[in-house]
């Protein structure tokens, strides 16, 4: 049996030990099967206020010292307490709680918790380590209220586009203009719905393509009359607000004068992804049967213009509208750009597209 | 206007109503809406002016002002950031306040050509027009609509 004498080998290995548990900036406790503390470290001390020492002379259960009062107040017996009263089974259980610190103040924490088995597997205490996340809880709180004053702002932008519009176009005799752009205003508006359901991270391909052609904000598309197939992906802002736009002119140009003009007329929307070069490919075909005969435009408008010019240059693809006289035929080759915050190329030492 | 102008916006809906704006003054436009598109064309095309957006989705309009200013071409940032939304070494670069407006579009389009502003490299390696370019260099008047 190695012994604790000075100079011993297992002197040594302490020594190391405290080197590395006093320098870790993590906290961390040992508690005995009785939930009592019998050793924490330096940043443990720093963490809850109390001394080792202080804690050793209370005797009693850790959670008496460091977590006793709920933040609302109330006391927090030891019997509800996740952390002790799970003596944990599994490694690396891990949660979140609300400490007390010695001098009263709350703190939110982080823990891990894993057991310490004797030679026989007979779990004899517990390892707990913690970390102070006041930061990591007030920063996503920030990120909370920041992506809601986001949603509110870019809605309430464009709810006051629309009524600036509508006030300044009052007496202009074309009504007409004035409904396409309303139109237009609302299906980018749609297109920022979806965006803010994934926090304006990224937008679900079927959602787009499904907001797109519902027509009115809040109205399901008509199923009888719209083939949609395609798996879903998660589409960049950008590329989601672009092809949403894209699809709205496709959308009013078949109920004006294309499929969706009479009532047998129907739309399919199919799109494959592929991997082209290590990037995936959107491959997207709009195709209208049923309609009228379709006679090719005299000029490009608004939608051509949109579809066939700027979303090749902005994502690099191509995009062709085929004014066949059996129907209209869309087909758009959109490159996905990857997902991920702006910058993050060049903070993970990529060169930025 | 008559002159060909590099136009760098990477918004669609921006690009197009920037374009319009510049072909209604009367200049011959070619659109890039990425970095990589811009500087090909300025590779293969010879321009009198440059309009540029400042940020392209991840990418800054940086490299493309750096050419500009070695090829002594004028140019100006449009930026919704105005002033703050430029990096100091390009401080000396007129900046134009989004949204675009035609009159402020022409008027700064305007001062480049005819104040000469041929941009140079300062010993002290800023970069700056001859003429100061001032015009535009400060928030004038209420219309402008601030993105900050």
């Amino acid at each position: 049996m190695p012994t604790l004498r000075r100079g011993s080998q297992l002197h040594e290995t302490e020594r190391r030990l405290n080197a590395v548990l006093n320098n870790a900036s993590v906290a961390i406790f040992l508690m005995d099967d009785r939930q009592h503390c019998v050793y924490m470290n330096r940043a443990a001390e720093l963490l809850t206020g109390f001394s080792v020492g202080e804690v050793l002379a209370r005797d009693c259960p850790l959670h008496d010292i460091v977590h006793h009062t709920y933040p609302d107040g109330r006391p927090f017996p030891l019997e509800e307490c996740a952390i002790d009263r799970a003596f944990p089974e599994n490694n690396q259980e891990r949660g979140e709680e609300v400490f007390v610190h010695k001098d009263g103040h709350f703190y939110p924490v982080g823990f891990t918790a894993s057991p310490i088995r004797d030679d026989t597997a007979k779990i004899i205490g517990t390892i707990i380590e913690v970390r102070d996340i006041t930061e990591e809880k007030a920063a996503a709180e920030r990120q909370r209220l920041l992506t809601n004053e986001l949603n509110h702002r870019v809605k309430n932008t464009l709810a006051t586009v629309q009524s600036i519009a509508a006030q300044t176009f009052r007496n202009v005799a074309d009504q007409q203009a004035r409904a396409v752009f309303d139109a237009r205003v609302t299906a980018l508006s749609n297109a920022h719905n979806v965006l803010t359901e994934a926090n304006w991270e990224s937008a679900s391909l079927v959602g787009v393509v499904e907001r797109a052609i519902a027509p009115h904000a809040l109205a399901e598309a008509d199923a009888t009359r719209f083939e949609l197939a395609g798996a879903d992906t998660r589409l960049h802002p950008k590329v989601a607000v672009t092809l949403a736009m894209a699809l709205h002119e496709l959308m009013t140009n078949a109920a004006k004068y294309g499929a969706l003009s009479v009532p047998d007329g129907r739309v399919a929307v199919a799109w494959t992804l592929a991997d082209v070069e290590g990037r995936e490919q959107l491959s997207l075909t709009w195709t209208e049967t049923g309609g009228p005969e379709v006679t090719p435009p005299t000029r490009k408008g608004f939608g051509s213009r949109l579809i066939e010019r700027q979303l090749p240059l902005e994502f690099d693809g191509s995009a062709a509208i085929d004014f066949a006289p059996t129907g209209v035929v869309c087909r758009l080759e959109i490159p996905l750009t990857a997902l991920g915050w702006h910058g993050q190329d060049i903070v993970a030492g990529r060169p930025a597209a | 206007m008559g002159r060909r102008v590099l136009l760098v916006e990477d918004e669609s809906l921006v690009a197009m109503l920037a374009e319009d704006m510049l072909l209604d003054l009367g200049c011959e436009v070619v659109v890039a809406m990425r970095l990589d598109q811009a500087l090909k064309h300025l590779q293969a095309t010879e321009f009198d002016l440059a309009v540029l957006d400042v940020n392209l989705g991840e990418a800054r309009s940086y490299p493309v002002a750096d050419i500009l200013f070695e090829r002594c071409i004028p140019f100006l940032f449009a930026t919704g950031y105005g002033h703050v939304g430029v990096e100091p070494a390009y401080r000396s670069v007129p900046v134009m306040q989004k949204p675009y407006r035609k009159e402020q579009m022409e008027a700064l389009l305007q001062h480049l050509l005819t104040c000469e502003a041929i941009p140079q490299r300062s010993d002290s390696g800023a970069r700056a027009f001859p003429c100061g370019c001032t015009l535009g260099s400060k928030d004038s008047g209420p219309t402008h609509i601030r993105a900050d």
